[in-house]
């Protein structure tokens, strides 16, 4: 069953064109990666997944669900209510954490759910304090966000981002802002994940992560999906001279 | 100086001071929060509130507070508004004073960084909830000091009504002195002025600690 339908997407910015004629379906316990160079448009992509950017065109599918669909050529949604709902079913882990910093990790993670879920505080703290020891973070559970290092601090929004239940986990350079040498515990976070079959779509530099924990690669630029394949071939194997030159500039 | 002439004077500046007092106290109290939908307003995306808001904004932070303590004591009445001094000087210094703290509310809420309206966005807030549970507490820090800064402005501004005629402390001072023909009166209500600040120098200090705790590194 796909968790994720995009269809002939296209957004523009303007006259620039950030994603022309997408197409992409994942199904469930996928762990795609998307490569590419910079302002090749992934960003937007995860972006236009969960809302906080409008299409210009195409069709959004979420859990089957309809997000966004085209009609006589304009990109039409539901109202905001149901836009929420639908987009609940994502949840996304920023390059740049963005924590709230005027709570608690553990406040964090129950904030949505007590919120926007409606969840019991105490049943919310409970399966807040499961997900801090899936992250190894039990013990800074107490801490602000600014007494964490980069790691703990992405660490901690990856499982603020599990806590609303997501169908789908949309990251987009979870590792970029780390020191190297702290990027793995990023990294494991996120292949315990893929190893419990949690769906995934994540934007990445990393071409070491892609190929050991994605099930699928697809390489952008432009705007577009220029190649997708399973990491052993893309990566021994680019079909595109783009791709190629790609993972040359890269190495 | 003289104890006991100070003693006589004592009795009216405290009565005055209470007055300067009620009035900070009262302005305080209505104009803190009347800022926060005028800030909210200006930063809408609703086109008619955010004219509104920043009309209302640009008025009262534009013309003197003097003008406006005239304008609605000794001008309203022409429309039928007929308030008495107390009143008069209570609304035109909290519509002013809110002018004040919508720009100080708005110049926090702008300051906070769009990634945290995007993650509570893909947690599933709505704007309004983002904004209460999200932004809002994030700016109390920020908006601690400039606040502080018009609190201790309001102190010294409160001395303006004297030119209403509201009984408060400059006033019983200048009484004193013009009864007297001694300024002993008007050195005292400089102590008191200066002490009165001087406590809200001390508190706002006491606040911004307490709400920087979140700031501060582990030992
Ligand atoms: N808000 C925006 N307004 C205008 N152009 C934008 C905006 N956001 C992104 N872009 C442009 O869209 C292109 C794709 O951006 P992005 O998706 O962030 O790329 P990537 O994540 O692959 O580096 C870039 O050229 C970028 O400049
Ligand atoms: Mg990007």
């Amino acid at each position: 069953m796909p968790v994720l339908q995009i269809e002939h997407v296209k957004k523009k910015y303007g006259d620039f064109t950030a994603l022309n004629d997408v197409s992409l379906t994942i199904e469930k316990g996928e762990a795609v990666a998307i490569i590419g160079s910079s302002g090749s448009g992934k960003s937007t992509l995860l972006r236009c997944v969960n809302n906080l950017e409008k299409i210009s065109s195409g069709t959004i599918k979420i859990n089957n669900e309809t997000l966004v669909q085209t009609v006589e050529n304009k990109a039409v949604y539901p109202p905001d209510k149901e836009i929420r709902r639908i987009c609940m079913k994502t949840a996304m882990v920023f390059q740049h954490f963005n924590l709230f910093p005027h709570l608690t990790c553990l406040e964090n993670i129950t904030v949505a759910p007590t919120h926007i879920l409606g969840k019991e505080k105490t049943v919310a703290q409970m399966q807040a304090k499961e997900l801090l020891e899936m992250v190894g973070l039990t013990h800074k559970a107490d801490s602000y966000p600014a007494q964490l290092s980069g790691g703990q601090q992405q660490r901690i929004a990856i499982a603020r981002a599990l806590a609303i239940e997501p169908e789908i986990m949309l990251f987009d350079e979870p590792t970029s802002a780390l020191d190297p040498e702290i990027t793995s515990e990023v990294i494991n976070v996120i292949q315990r994940l893929a190893q419990q079959h949690m769906t995934m779509l994540i934007v990445t530099h990393d071409m070491r992560f892609a190929k050991d924990s994605a099930s699928r690669v697809i390489y952008m630029d432009e705007g577009k999906i220029v190649e997708e394949n399973v990491p052993e071939k893309l990566f021994a194997n680019p079909e595109s001279l783009r791709l190629q030159e790609f993972l040359k500039s890269i190495r | 100086m003289d104890i006991t002439y100070i003693q006589t004077l004592m009795p009216t500046l405290w009565a005055g001071t209470l007055q300067t007092i009620k009035l900070f106290v009262l302005t305080l109290l209505f104009s803190l929060p009347l800022g926060l939908p005028f800030a909210i307003g200006s930063i809408s995306r609703v086109w008619p509130i955010k004219i509104l808001s920043k009309t209302y904004v640009w008025i009262f932070r534009g013309t003197p507070l003097m003008l406006q303590l005239f304008f609605i004591y000794f001008g309203l009445p022409a429309f039928g508004i007929k308030l008495d001094r107390e009143t008069a000087a209570i609304v035109t210094f909290v519509l002013n004073y809110a002018a004040y703290f919508a720009e100080i509310y708005r110049a926090g809420i702008q300051s906070i960084d769009k990634g945290q309206h995007e993650a509570a966005k893909t947690l599933g807030f709505t704007p309004w909830q983002t904004m209460r549970i999200i932004i809002i507490p994030q700016t109390i820090k920020r908006i601690i000091p400039p606040i502080s800064n018009e609190a201790i402005t309001l102190v010294k501004d409160t001395a303006l009504v004297t030119a209403i005629g509201v009984a408060e402390l400059l006033k019983a001072a200048k009484d004193a002195v013009n009864r007297d023909v001694n300024i002993t009166a008007y050195f005292l209500a400089a102590v008191i002025y200066l002490a009165l600040t001087f406590l809200l120098t001390m508190l706002s200090q006491k606040l911004e600690q307490r709400y920087s705790r979140h700031e501060k590194q582990e030992v």
